[in-house]
């Protein structure tokens, strides 16, 4: 017990790791002990007071979760649903970005702002606001209408951090390519665009898990004609909070893990923190 | 000439699409909810629904504690974040690069994956409480049901968030400048004080104005770690909307709206100011 002591410790490591140990522990403890807590208890089959470790290991309630007859489907849902919203996204917000990086125009500023508005207001009571106009338009319970919810969702991210990586762009590399004989469509897409990447690629993929995890909306509006996986969990999740939840937290966070590791090159606070201050 | 309207045109053009989007979603649907505020249930117009908010002692006390909550989340996060900023940027220790490969996951994590995850650990009878009995303690937290489980909570969403554009901002101070000062003489304590903070203050206002928006309508967390009273806006919100008072949802939503303009006004003064500084300067 000795040697546990933090007194030994701090004799043993040296001031200048004692403190690096224990910042690193209180961060790894407040952070992550949680999510592994979570992955633990996903694979528990008897958890009973006061055992730390569960008395028995098993596959009890992912049996459960996956034989929910919808969940299946409801994943494919999810994914083309993702698919699509990023491609949606991409298409209206690129352009909007460019024009933000490279040109001065009238009411740049309200336009940066208007954004920065559709944060501001409650989700929930944008929400509510939408379902009906939506009623009116016969949205209501499609496909479009949730892809609408979710494009909203991303657009600010999608215009905030490409434009920021359009204004990285030098001008002068684009200059020369015009000088060269290119036109302004091959410039943009040969050379303005591939150096832009990293900030689009980082934008797509916040708006691919966006998607993914997005469930308040997509309850509002799509319910109960168009199930997402967050949706179909989240009704689990409340049902079963401290058995079947870890296990669909779990399948909830696999592809966050997946693809940001995938990823992992292009994310950096560099990247995602583009286009916060309104320049 | 028509070329060169065409040319002015064109970043309209490009924001067109953008414009279309927000125009039917945004701007649109919040004009329709404040009009609605002013509808009385029982028809006509007025400032009933408002009113309500401010003089129902239960509904004003649910504002008070949001506010509360939601300031302490602000100054905890901001505070933490910068301090962990700080060191991440100019630490080159173990600890810190791997808190810096760490640190951006929790942005990603579904909001319901992590309050669910936290519950297990702090609830009452969860890993905390169970160690702490293997200690021969029996620690009761007791930071489920009340305010102090949900700054935690928001603090773990918002510490990532924050440090991230602390960051950031840090990042574009060359090391070059901080080693002139530290040549010069200039103690550590002074470095930051008169160098650090005067060139990164406009990013601490904007993380505490979007860690502000973020957590004055927040739902999730409080609905699964709150008690019944006093309760969030972002529950009392959905309440209103569960019982069919639509015009007092659209109420509530404005008046949450107006903090976050009230807090987004500090963002907006302060970026400007940055730039008409900017200007004088050429």
């Amino acid at each position: 017990m000795k040697l546990m002591s933090p007194k030994a410790f701090y004799y043993t490591v040296g001031k200048k790791n004692f403190f690096q140990y224990i910042l690193f522990g209180i961060f790894v403890l407040f952070f992550y002990l949680p999510l592994m807590n979570l992955c633990m208890l996903a694979f528990a089959d008897k958890y009973e007071v006061p055992a730390i470790i569960p008395q028995k290991f098993g596959f009890r309630w992912w049996e459960f979760v996956l034989g929910q007859g919808s969940l299946l489907s409801s994943i494919a849902t999810s994914f083309v649903l993702a698919a699509i919203v990023t491609a949606v996204s991409l298409l209206i917000c690129i352009p909007a970005a460019y024009a933000l990086a490279r040109y001065n125009f009238k009411g740049k500023r309200v336009f940066l702002l208007s954004f920065l508005l559709s944060n501001a207001y409650p989700r929930m009571g944008l929400y509510i606001s939408i379902g009906i106009l939506f009623y009116r338009l016969n949205l209501m319970g499609t496909f479009v209408g949730v892809i609408i919810i979710h494009v909203l969702n991303s657009m600010m991210f999608m215009t905030w951090i490409p434009s920021g990586a359009f204004r990285g762009v030098y001008r002068q590399q684009e200059e020369s390519a015009r000088d060269a004989g290119a036109g302004p469509f091959r410039t943009f897409f040969r050379i303005t665009l591939p150096l832009a990447m990293p900030g689009i690629a980082v934008a797509s993929v916040f708006t691919f898990l966006g998607s993914l995890e997005e469930a308040q909306g997509t309850l509002l509006v799509g319910f109960p004609q168009v199930k997402t996986m967050p949706v179909e969990l989240y009704g689990v999740i409340m049902e079963y909070p401290l058995t079947a939840g870890p296990v669909l937290s779990l399948i909830l966070i696999i592809p966050t893990v997946l693809i940001l590791f995938l990823m992992r090159k292009y994310i950096n606070a560099d990247n995602l923190s583009q286009g916060y201050g309104m320049k | 000439m028509r070329q060169k309207t065409l040319g002015k045109l064109f970043p309209y053009l490009l924001i067109l699409p953008s414009l279309i989007i927000l125009a039917g979603v945004v701007f649109y649907p919040i004009a329709a909810s404040l009009l609605r505020s002013f509808q009385l249930e029982e028809g006509g117009w007025g400032l009933d629904n408002y009113i309500y908010f401010f003089t129902d002692p239960i509904q004003r006390r649910n504002i008070l504690y949001t506010l509360q909550i939601v300031i302490v989340t602000v100054v905890l996060a901001i505070g933490i974040s910068y301090f962990l900023a700080i060191y991440l940027r100019f630490s080159n220790s173990w600890a810190s690069r791997m808190i810096g490969r760490l640190y951006l996951l929790p942005r990603f994590i579904p909001g319901l994956v992590a309050v669910n995850g936290m519950i297990t650990v702090i609830r009452d009878s969860g890993l905390i409480n169970r160690i702490s009995r293997l200690l021969g303690m029996n620690l009761q937290l007791g930071l489920m049901y009340n305010g102090k489980g949900i700054v935690l909570m928001n603090l773990w969403f918002n510490i990532p968030f924050a440090t991230m554009l602390m960051a950031a901002a840090l990042s574009k101070i060359p090391d070059s400048t901080i080693e002139a000062a530290r040549d010069a003489g200039a103690e550590r304590f002074r470095i930051l004080r008169q160098m650090i903070l005067p060139l990164t203050y406009r990013d601490l206002f904007v993380a505490a104005t979007f860690v502000f928006m973020s957590n004055i309508s927040s739902f999730t967390t409080p609905y699964l770690m709150d008690g019944n009273n006093p309760q969030m806006m972002g529950i009392s919100l959905y309440t209103q909307f569960n019982n069919g008072h639509y015009e007092k949802a659209a109420a509530l939503s404005v008046i949450m709206f107006l903090f976050s303009v009230l807090s987004a006004a500090v963002y907006v003064y302060t970026n400007m100011k940055e730039n008409e500084w900017e200007k004088g300067n050429g």
